[in-house]
């Protein structure tokens, strides 16, 4: 749940960017960190081994600026993506306010995509978190790839998107999408603090 | 002096701590890694980055005590050179938190420990019962805002 503080009109949501290992969750935050100011962010953290695959999570804290009179605040994680870090998943997703789903669009890589968004919805519900309900955005990564290796938006909505969510290509490592994902997800997480409880 | 504190309750039971204890830094947080509390730090960002960490170590070092003990550790202590970090769970009506502080050579692990066990029953005696979800406080019309600051982010102002 965001934490507003209502003493100092301060809002800090938790997005974590969820996906299949490679597909290139970290890639996504290194671009937004690489873009923003040093005063509107913090250090960026992240947890890897040596090979630089995420083995805990990655956390990037931005300020967004005020919001309706708040300093509104994210903290940004990713979670590792490899089957294996299933126990680190669950961990990082606790709390979560919102997720972006963070595909790889080689075609390849489709089977890995559909389980990682099963996995998603398995660990939401052990976390008595309707997956129907919390902030989900879907980014097809790695869409800079020839075409003759990727599955098009269209495919791959088909194949993952059944929820019908709001969902953009990506190329993280260049920066197409990287933004309109962050602003997806930003959108649907502060609608429900201006959204009646009862009406969410 | 509380720099940041989200509920009023954690207040005092903080303002204690840190002043019988004697420690740089102090941080209450939420499982999931946010902020509920802390004093010392004076970058928002950095309250972040420690409340994350602070939260990964916490929740790694219970998983790892289930394995070996079959119950989670509920407590952590490491000495740096100059400085020292104490981390643990607080436990009240109105929820389970995080706890992490830091301490130098004005005070001890055995002063800290102490404290924090006098911390640990103020907080659960001040805490109120868990309440309804804050109701909505975001104007409706917040998108232009929000578009407007992220534009600025990166750049495309």
């Amino acid at each position: 749940m965001s934490l507003v503080n209502y003493q100092t009109r301060e809002i800090t949501c938790k997005i974590v960017y969820y996906g299949p290992g490679r597909s290139g969750k970290t890639t996504n935050l290194h671009y937004i960190y690489s873009q923003v100011p040093h005063d509107r962010k913090g250090k960026m953290v992240s947890l890897a081994t040596q090979t630089d695959r995420t083995l805990f999570f990655d956390f990037l804290p931005l300020d967004l600026g005020m919001i309706s009179g708040f300093t509104t605040r994210f903290q940004l994680y990713t979670v590792p993506g490899q089957v294996y870090y299933q126990a680190t998943r669950k961990l990082v997703l606790q709390g979560a306010d919102g997720v972006v789903f963070v595909a790889d669009s080689q075609a390849r890589q489709l089977q890995e995509n559909i389980e990682s968004f099963q996995d998603l919805h398995q660990n939401l519900s052990e976390q008595s978190v309707d997956p129907r309900s919390i902030p989900l955005v879907i980014q097809y990564n790695k869409q800079d790839l020839p075409r003759d290796l990727i599955l098009t938006t269209t495919e791959l909505s088909d194949a993952i998107n059944f929820r019908g969510v709001p969902d953009y290509a990506g190329d993280a490592l260049h920066g197409p999408g990287v933004f309109e994902t962050l602003r997806g997800i930003s959108e649907i997480v502060l609608k429900r603090l201006s959204t009646p409880s009862s009406a969410r | 002096m509380i720099r940041t504190s989200v509920e009023v309750w954690i207040e005092e039971p903080l303002r204690r701590f840190v002043d019988d204890a004697s420690v740089s830094l102090a941080l209450l947080l939420h499982p999931s890694g946010q902020v509920l509390a802390q004093y010392g730090f004076t970058r928002a960002m950095d309250i972040m980055s420690a409340c994350a960490l602070a939260a990964a170590i916490h929740v790694s070092a219970a998983e790892l005590g289930k394995q070996l003990e079959g119950k989670p550790f509920s407590g952590l202590h490491h000495a740096g050179k100059v400085r020292q970090i104490f981390l643990a769970d607080a436990r009240t009506a109105s929820g389970a938190y995080i706890f992490l502080t830091v301490f130098d050579e004005r005070s001890s692990l055995g002063l800290v420990r102490l404290y924090f066990d006098e911390f640990r029953a103020n907080l659960a005696k001040a805490a109120p019962l868990p309440s309804e979800a804050p109701e909505p406080m975001l104007n409706e019309n917040f998108e232009r805002e929000l578009n407007k600051n992220l534009a600025v982010l990166f750049g495309r102002a």
